[in-house]
């Protein structure tokens, strides 16, 4: 029989291994420097699983901010005082209980601040947290509707929710010449590609085109063809997937292998990566894609000066390609800042009003957000860029485009 | 042979019935991170010991049990957000009692075709029913699974979400050791360790092991399906993603297998152990918290290949003279 | 009828690269009875050394096969002769389970280190070509992958069935202690066994690479692909793997052109489950220590 003692130990095991957490955790905060006062921004990013690749570029923009604030600016003027930034990111691998319990942590070490995770299903029970808690959440990771509909009053996102984020893509196919007529919509079975996919549909129908087929795939997915024989049978002009990166390179892959062509391919995530550039080669020339930001379009800020401020002291300290999201990341840090800056203090409940009531131009574009917390589509909308040349060109709207785009797109056989 | 077993083990109940006590006060005592972690250490446990109902005595290892979680966790979500049950209080006994028996008729179900394999196809037969129930959950619009479903609240108001959470997982983790104390001690208990020694030497002699087989594995499925509905409540929103994770299926093997399979207090010791060491202690390790949790895991199982029970006893055992050969009935000493 | 002969033809060629890639699980667990959670691992292993043979020494990744497998034809023997039978002599059969999932935990980890979590993949010239007969279009990357997995699976059936190393690791699989008396060195060809199952996952990796955009997480799906087409197959044999392989890639494009794109992973674990309940020991059946 198992020993009774054993038992008992396993139980007072317990008890002692919690013992064993108090007097680690207990050392965890650090305390700032007498003559330095220091603010610890905390939260939690997926460094490993899935989501990894946009984790680190979000992680990447957060360092960036953080670093030129510290070294090139010395700090930051905070209600009178000179004032550091500190950063304490935790890998959440992507998994919810975790992440609310590392999330749980920071709030009893007395972190005030929030920058939030990637994907919903992460993002969505940390916000919860940290708004009962009182303290406010800037995130740029989590675009579902459920985010900003549960009154939640401390939380911000730098993307409008998710329904509202094919209205600039559709306007863009709505102003094709010659007029496109119909469309397709590929999407996975996850919170946001299924989201997305049912905007596109509203809007691109709204838009006057025609829904010919929907496809919808499993989260993972290793073949497409059985997808792609279908849309050879009833090519649409436009091909709209709302999928996530490595899915997307999948199926432009498959396409161009297949030579299955389409007037027009969009692609939600994915394009924006230079990794996938790098891996189509001259094919991605054509694919269109959304970006909230690409580097070149110069915007004034009031941390960095300017966009190409920003730009190069990134190259000077990192080796990734830049890719929206970390400037997106570093948009974070900079909106924080200005908050507290409004507020003229780090009282939390004080900065979470001047974040509701901010209307700034950043190096990231300008920055403002809804009553319920997502961010202004019309402000922080997302802009349409195609590939042209290898490069990602912002081609809509009007009044932020680089290039125009080209329509239809030539065959993959006949692209240089 | 309760009674006997209450008996035989009554020192044993007593400790845990200490520890009850003090586990009862220690979220006074506790800091919200460490009732998190006490938390997710209750959940853990529960889980590792409704695994164990069935693997650990009867040696049928499931590597889906994540199916019950994820059935458990969509069916409370589903009953709770169609029909308005008319407040938190029976949300939760609803909720969780629904979950409970969504779970319970699956495994009924289920039960017979693949209870008749054996070893590692029954592990893998299982490992493809809690991938099928995963995609479809995901797949069909009417489970919600890919756009995910927001529960109701259970906790009041005035009580820290982190405090209720832990008592609901503690309630579920003793509701489970009871259940699996019962079953231990009892006629089945001895039935279970006859299977998994020699099934078909079991069957000759005339112990059920049909009956047995399925009754345990529904009695198993119905609470871990349980502590998923209550896992989908503490998280608020959940997705086929969130509850349908092969982690979590290998999770409650190696907590088992760590602190020592076949046992009622290993699950509880491997979930301590392991929770407190990936959340806790490896929490902070931003890119390297994986490789440090796979590496203590093969060295424990290099070190401490029969659990961490089994090692203590093996040692206790060789300080004694001369090693007691004959008195441990099969099934006491880990396998 | 076009549609139908496509999606025959696209299901047999991803066939041919599922059953490559589960080769060498089924051979390690008809031999030894062990289940290898590192597998997805060595799969990977092939893929990101291919990308290295690719970007590095700008060799076709095709070409760099026999490197790739020479490689983890070593790491595979080192590894069973260490930590494996390390932990098979100090437990059982199943704590191997445990062990080989913290490798594949820490090696995970040590990519991501490594490689950096991003997506990568290996396009030679080749990669964006098709050809067409008739109406149906194939793609020549994945018919030269489905030819590349032939001609592997093949030469495994040879050395199994026409080599002395071949009938020692099917002795050793059919009775160990017999083996044993016969004078056979049970634990190098446990090793040998481990070895070669490394150095064929890590050619199908290579393949994978060309065909797929990878990244480490995806060593998991490769891991289970590798469970369903042995339970399909039978364990333990060359021809087993294929025609599991060959069933799975089929029932998947099938599924997807005609019940459902959503359907395909749903449908192969169905089939999964049904299998063990009607046949359990596969289509081919077998005579290995596993199955037993």
């Amino acid at each position: 029989m198992i020993d009774r003692r054993l038992f008992m130990k396993g139980t007072m095991g317990a008890a002692a291994a919690m013992g064993v957490g108090a007097t680690l955790g207990g050392g965890f905060a650090r305390p700032a420097l007498a003559q330095e006062k220091t603010v610890t921004i905390g939260g939690s990013i997926p460094l490993s699983g899935r989501a990894a690749e946009t984790g680190l570029n979000v992680h990447n923009g957060y360092l960036t901010a953080i670093k030129y604030i510290n070294e090139e600016l010395g700090g930051v003027e905070i209600g009178g005082e000179k004032v550091k930034l500190e950063l304490q990111m935790v890998d959440d691998a992507s998994d919810p209980a975790r992440a609310t319990t590392l999330i749980q942590r920071q709030l009893d070490d007395g972190i005030d601040f929030y920058l939030g995770s990637f994907g919903s299903n992460i993002v969505l029970p940390t916000a919860a947290i940290v708004d009962r808690a009182g303290k406010p959440m800037v995130q740029t990771g989590g675009g579902s509707d459920k985010i900003f509909t549960q009154g939640y009053k401390y939380v911000f996102g730098f993307y409008p929710r998710a329904t509202r984020q094919f209205l600039s893509t559709a306007a863009f196919f709505g102003s094709l010449e010659p007029k496109a007529k119909s469309f397709s919509v590929v999407s996975t079975n996850d919170a946001f590609s299924k989201t997305f996919a049912e905007g596109a549909k509203n809007d691109c129908t709204a838009q006057g085109l025609t829904l010919l087929k929907e496809y919808e795939l499993p989260a993972q997915i290793t073949d497409t063809s059985s997808v792609l024989s279908s849309i050879r049978a009833t090519p649409p002009d436009i091909l709209v997937c709302t999928t996530h990166d490595q899915n997307s390179l999948l199926i432009a892959r498959q396409m161009i292998a297949s030579g299955t062509n389409v007037n027009l391919l969009y692609q939600a995530l994915g394009p924006q990566l230079a990794s996938y550039r790098e891996a189509l080669g001259k094919y991605a020339n054509g694919i269109t894609g959304a970006t909230y930001w690409e580097p070149g379009v110069d915007f004034k800020d009031k941390i960095f000066g300017d966009t190409k401020t920003f730009e190069e002291y990134y190259r000077r300290n990192f080796d990734r390609p830049l890719a929206y999201h970390t400037a997106g990341g570093a948009a974070c840090i900079v909106t924080y800042v200005t908050a507290m800056q409004n507020a003229g203090g780090l009282d939390p409940a004080k900065v979470r009003d001047a974040l509701a009531d901010i209307d700034i131009m950043t190096m990231y574009g300008p920055v403002k957000f809804t009553a319920d917390g997502d961010a202004d589509p019309l402000v922080m909308g997302a802009k349409v860029f195609q590939i042209q040349g290898s490069e990602p060109v912002i081609v809509f709207p009007g009044e932020a485009a680089m290039g125009k785009a080209s329509y239809p797109t030539k065959p993959w056989g006949e692209r240089t | 042979m309760l009674t006997q077993g209450i008996r035989r083990y009554r020192w044993w109940i007593l400790a845990s019935a200490v520890a009850l006590v003090v586990l009862l006060f220690l979220p006074g005592l506790m800091s919200a991170f460490h009732t998190r972690v006490a938390q997710l250490i209750l959940m853990s446990a529960g889980l590792a010991l409704a695994w164990s109902i069935l693997g650990g005595f009867s040696g049928y290892w499931s590597f889906g049990h994540t199916a019950f979680i994820g059935v458990g966790a969509f069916g409370a979500a589903l009953l709770e957000t169609k029909v308005d049950l008319g407040g938190p209080a029976a949300n939760l006994v609803v909720g969780l009692l629904f979950a409970g028996l969504v779970s319970g008729v699956l495994a009924l179900v289920i039960a017979y075709p693949l209870l008749r394999l054996r070893g590692i196809y029954f592990a893998i037969a299982m490992l493809g029913v809690s991938q099928v129930l995963g995609e479809l959950v995901a797949t069909l619009d009417w489970f919600q699974g890919s756009l995910g479903i927001v529960l109701p609240r259970l906790a009041p108001r005035d009580i820290e979400p982190q405090v209720f959470y832990y008592y609901l997982f503690l309630g579920l983790a003793v509701l489970t050791l009871v259940i699996g104390f019962a079953i231990k001690v009892g006629r089945i208990g001895y039935g279970l360790i006859a299977v998994r020694e020699d099934e078909d030497t079991a069957a000759m002699m005339g112990v059920p092991t049909e009956a047995y087989k399925i009754f345990v594995f529904v009695i198993s499925a119905v609470l871990t399906g349980m502590i998923g509905a209550a896992y989908a409540h503490s998280l608020g929103y959940i997705t086929g993603e969130s509850v349908f994770r092969v982690d979590f299926s290998l999770n409650m093997i190696v907590y088992a297998l760590l602190g020592g399979i076949g046992t009622l207090a290993g699950p509880i010791i491997g979930a301590v152990i392991m929770v407190v060491l990936t959340q806790v202690l490896l929490g902070d390790l931003l890119d390297i918290h994986m490789l440090a949790t796979g590496a203590l895991l093969a060295v424990l199982v290099l070190l401490a290949p029969k659990g961490i029970l089994g090692s203590v006893q093996g040692l206790l055992r060789s300080r004694r003279s001369p090693p007691r050969a004959s008195k441990p009935a099969a099934g006491e000493a880990p396998p | 009828m076009t549609i139908f002969l496509q999606t025959l033809a696209d299901g047999i060629v991803l066939g041919g690269i599922y059953s490559l890639a589960a080769v060498g699980f089924s051979l390690i667990f008809g031999v030894m009875g062990v289940v290898n959670l590192t597998h997805g691992i060595f799969v990977l292993c092939g893929a990101y050394g291919a990308l290295i043979v690719w970007q590095g020494l700008g060799i076709d990744p095709l070409l760099g096969i026999p490197l790739v497998m020479a490689v983890l034809f070593v790491v595979g023997y080192a590894y069973q002769r260490t930590l494996i039978s390390w932990a098979v002599a100090r437990s059982s059969l199943l704590a191997t389970l445990l062990l080989t999932f913290g490798v594949a935990l820490m090696l995970r980890n040590i990519m991501v280190l490594v490689f950096s979590p991003d997506i990568q993949s290996i396009t030679p010239s080749y990669a964006f070509s098709f050809f067409r007969i008739g109406a149906l279009t194939f793609d020549l990357v994945r018919i030269s992958a489905l030819g590349a997995s032939l001609a592997l699976l093949l030469l495994l059936a040879l050395v199994l069935n026409r080599t002395g190393l071949g009938r020692v690791i099917r002795a050793t699989a059919q009775q160990e202690l017999g083996a044993r008396l016969c004078g056979v060195n049970v634990q190098h060809v446990y090793g040998l066994t481990f070895g070669v199952s490394a150095a064929f996952a890590g050619a199908a990796g290579v393949i994978i690479g060309i065909v797929l955009p990878f990244s480490p997480p995806d060593e998991v799906p490769w891991t289970i692909n590798a469970f369903v087409v042995v339970v399909l197959g039978g364990i333990g044999s060359p021809a087993g793997a294929l025609l599991g392989g060959l069933l799975l890639g089929v029932a998947s494009t099938m599924t997807s052109a005609f019940i459902g794109p959503a359907f395909p992973n749903v449908m192969t674990f169905l089939i999964l489950v049904l299998m063990l309940l009607l046949r359990p020991h596969g289509i081919l059946g077998n005579a290995f220590a596993g199955s037993r």
